[in-house]
């Protein structure tokens, strides 16, 4: 039972990190409509903050935070006016092949600037943990968790209850429209693409606490959030916090239970993607 | 404009005939640690061969590649130094993914290669036939013997008796992990958990969660280097008991004898900086001049070892011919910082050059790695943390 509920506590603690980074993706596809390719590289790059704040500066890297994702918004925002604006219009392929393009750049920049090598940092808290009898919570996945339930509601609530939030929502629903009644469209996209990225450095900043910090670390998370917005629906904010939790506690559950387990974490989204596509053209069909 | 042709003219003229070496490393992607290490081992090899005079009278030329760890990108790689950059040998090569995949288009050209990594039986199965393959890294079963010697004397002086495997998925890892628990077994080991990992992927919560169920006094991981700090973590945060955590990744974590975490974790390495012999001590000292800093990663004196090795057969050859330069190198017999180099047959290749009496193990205490075993080597005693 002590195995069960330690699985499950597992895959819930790793669900908090996949949220962060699948939300800002949501994001993009959802207001700006465009499949950002490179939002693992935005959070590579809060990573690689986090870890020179600490290394160089010897700044905690959760204290460096809010200058990270400040720092990061700005790149976003940067790369949205010259770059991602410009392809707004042209055929979705054009869009994936600009994003895809971008990550390789941002990949191969931090490969020359920084090199190959992984890199870690050092906290007091890294190996924190909450005991309850034989069950434990790591502190930094639950301070992952805490923060990404916490980003989520701040977002849900521009969202929804901000004038920002209401330009976003009609300008994801209608941009022409939008544009007629007098909202900037442009300014509108530069925010939340700015957010987006915002929000995958935040995630970076963790990783570079849990994991640690290398041009590549980006690929693996920017796949998991592929397949929880697919699984929550393109664009579909609300849907992000369970698609993450099922798949987080799926790949534990596999990851404990099936015999060699461990192996078949990569085949978990890729199944839940597949499903969730076969579903829902039963639906469309039905 | 005209200086600038000129240069170039010179260079060119200066370039043509010189002996190409061609080196294949995973200067990114998850062996990088290793790729870097070793890049660093065959430029100071380099600046000496080149200051002792070069190979056949004239400079030695190097050309890097990036394998970026990953064999897709490995084998165009690999085919552009050897048909485009034309190099005359090969060395190089840390993991076995990307040696496995090199196998035939190193038989298809006929390439000799001069090999510091891939310990994985599979590269041995790819390259049994090939007559320019010489490998310096031991073999996976060699690393194996020494570790199974190392937990032999666990099992005396601590105890030890049951063994969590935990491996990455890869033919690093999995090669062979039935003849290892095999082997476990038959030494009276309990073989309790065994576990595979996607390598990189760092969710290792599960894992632990389930090693936690079984009890182990050891675990044993194979894996790279990304892993070491996401596997520590976790040990430690689901407060899992163990007497000693042991890795065996090609390198470890820049700077992760620093983190509080890597405290009494052990290792397998085939050289450490305080390595007494007198060629170990020159190398440290060469290396500090050149990078102003000191390495651990044993790539570095392997790849210094590899390079000077090939420079001393082509010089004795006295040409680039491959059949003078493979016999000649297969006399080999030099001291270096781990010991004398020759070349033996292994269970399937020709050339064998290290084997299973040169690793040492080590664990980190205090910052820094300390040789615990063998126990001439050992500079402390092990810490048993159970």
């Amino acid at each position: 039972m002590d195995l069960f509920l330690q699985t499950l506590l597992n895959g819930l603690l790793q669900s908090g990190i996949y949220a962060l980074v699948a939300s800002g993706l949501a994001l993009a596809v959802g207001v700006v409509g465009i499949v950002n390719f490179a939002h693992g590289e935005f959070l590579m790059i809060g990573a690689f903050m986090a870890w020179a704040a600490s290394a160089f500066l010897g700044v905690d890297p959760l204290l460096s935070l809010p200058i990270v994702a400040v720092a990061v918004f700005g790149v976003g925002a940067l790369t949205y006016r010259v770059s991602i604006r410009h392809v707004l219009l042209a055929p979705e392929l054009n869009q994936m092949l600009l994003t895809f393009g971008l990550g390789i750049l941002l990949q191969n920049l931090a490969l020359m600037l920084l090199g190959g090598n992984t890199r870690t940092v050092t906290t007091p808290y890294q190996a924190s943990s909450l005991s309850f009898g034989e069950l434990s919570i790591g502190g930094p996945k639950a301070i992952a968790f805490g923060l990404a339930a916490a980003l989520l509601g701040a977002l849900y609530f521009t969202l929804y209850r901000t004038v920002l939030g209401r330009q976003m929502r009609a300008v994801a629903q209608n941009r022409r429209g939008a544009q007629l009644i007098g909202i900037p469209v442009d300014r509108v996209y530069l925010i939340a693409f700015g957010v987006s990225c915002g929000l995958a450095a935040v995630a970076g900043v963790l990783v570079s606490v849990l994991l640690f910090a290398s041009p590549t670390v980006g690929l693996v998370f920017a796949l998991k959030a592929f397949a929880i917005i697919v699984m929550a629906g393109l664009g579909n904010l609300t849907g992000v916090l369970w698609a993450s939790v099922i798949l987080g506690v799926s790949e534990a559950l596999v990851q404990t239970y099936v015999p060699g387990g461990g192996g078949w974490s990569d085949a978990v989204f890729f199944l839940m993607i597949f499903g969730t596509l076969v579903l829902r053209s039963f639906r469309r069909t039905a | 404009m005209k200086t600038l042709l000129l240069t170039g003219v010179l260079l060119a003229v200066s370039g043509a005939g010189a002996v190409k070496v061609g080196v294949l490393l995973p200067l990114s992607g998850a062996g990088s640690v290793s790729g870097q290490a070793a890049k660093n081992g065959y430029d100071l090899a380099l600046d000496e061969i080149n200051r002792a005079g070069g190979v056949l009278g004239k400079p030695l030329e190097v050309v890097y590649g990036d394998d970026t760890s990953a064999p897709a990108k490995a084998v165009p790689e690999f085919v552009k130094l050897v048909t485009v950059d034309k190099v005359d040998f090969m060395a190089g090569g840390v993991s076995s993914a990307v040696s496995v995949a090199l196998s035939g288009p190193a038989k298809q050209y006929n390439t000799f290669m001069a090999w510091i990594g891939a310990a994985a039986t599979p590269v041995e199965d790819a390259f049994a036939d090939h007559k320019y393959f010489f490998h310096y890294h031991p073999w996976s079963y060699y690393n194996f013997e020494a570790i199974l010697n190392f937990f032999k004397t666990l099992k005396v002086k601590q105890g030890a008796k049951n063994i969590a495997i935990a491996y990455e998925d890869g033919p690093f890892g999995s090669a062979g992990i039935d003849a290892t628990v095999d082997a476990f077994k038959k030494a009276g080991f309990n073989v309790v958990m065994t576990e595979k990992f996607k390598t990189g992927s760092g969710n290792f919560g599960p894992l632990v969660s389930k090693a936690k169920a079984a009890k182990p006094d050891i675990l044993y991981w194979v894996g790279y280097d990304t892993d070491a700090l996401p596997l520590a973590t976790e040990v430690k945060q689901q407060n899992l008991k163990l007497g000693l955590i042991y890795g065996t990744p090609p390198s470890w974590p820049v700077g992760f004898e620093k983190n509080p975490l890597a405290d009494n974790i052990s290792g397998l390495s085939l050289w450490l900086p305080t390595s007494p012999n007198p060629e170990s001590r020159t190398f440290v000292t060469a290396y500090k001049k050149k990078f102003g800093t000191v390495t651990e990663e044993y790539f570095a004196p392997l790849a210094y070892v590899n390079l000077k090795s090939l420079a001393a057969a082509i010089n004795k050859a006295g040409s680039t011919d491959k059949d003078k330069v493979a016999a000649e190198l297969a006399k080999t017999s030099m001291p270096t910082p781990f010991g004398p180099l020759t070349f033996s047959k292994s269970l399937k290749t020709q050339y064998q050059g290290f084997k299973a009496g040169n690793w040492l193990h080590f664990q980190f205490l205090g910052d820094t790695r300390v040789p615990v075993y063998p126990i001439k080597f050992a500079q402390k005693q092990l810490v048993w943390a159970k």
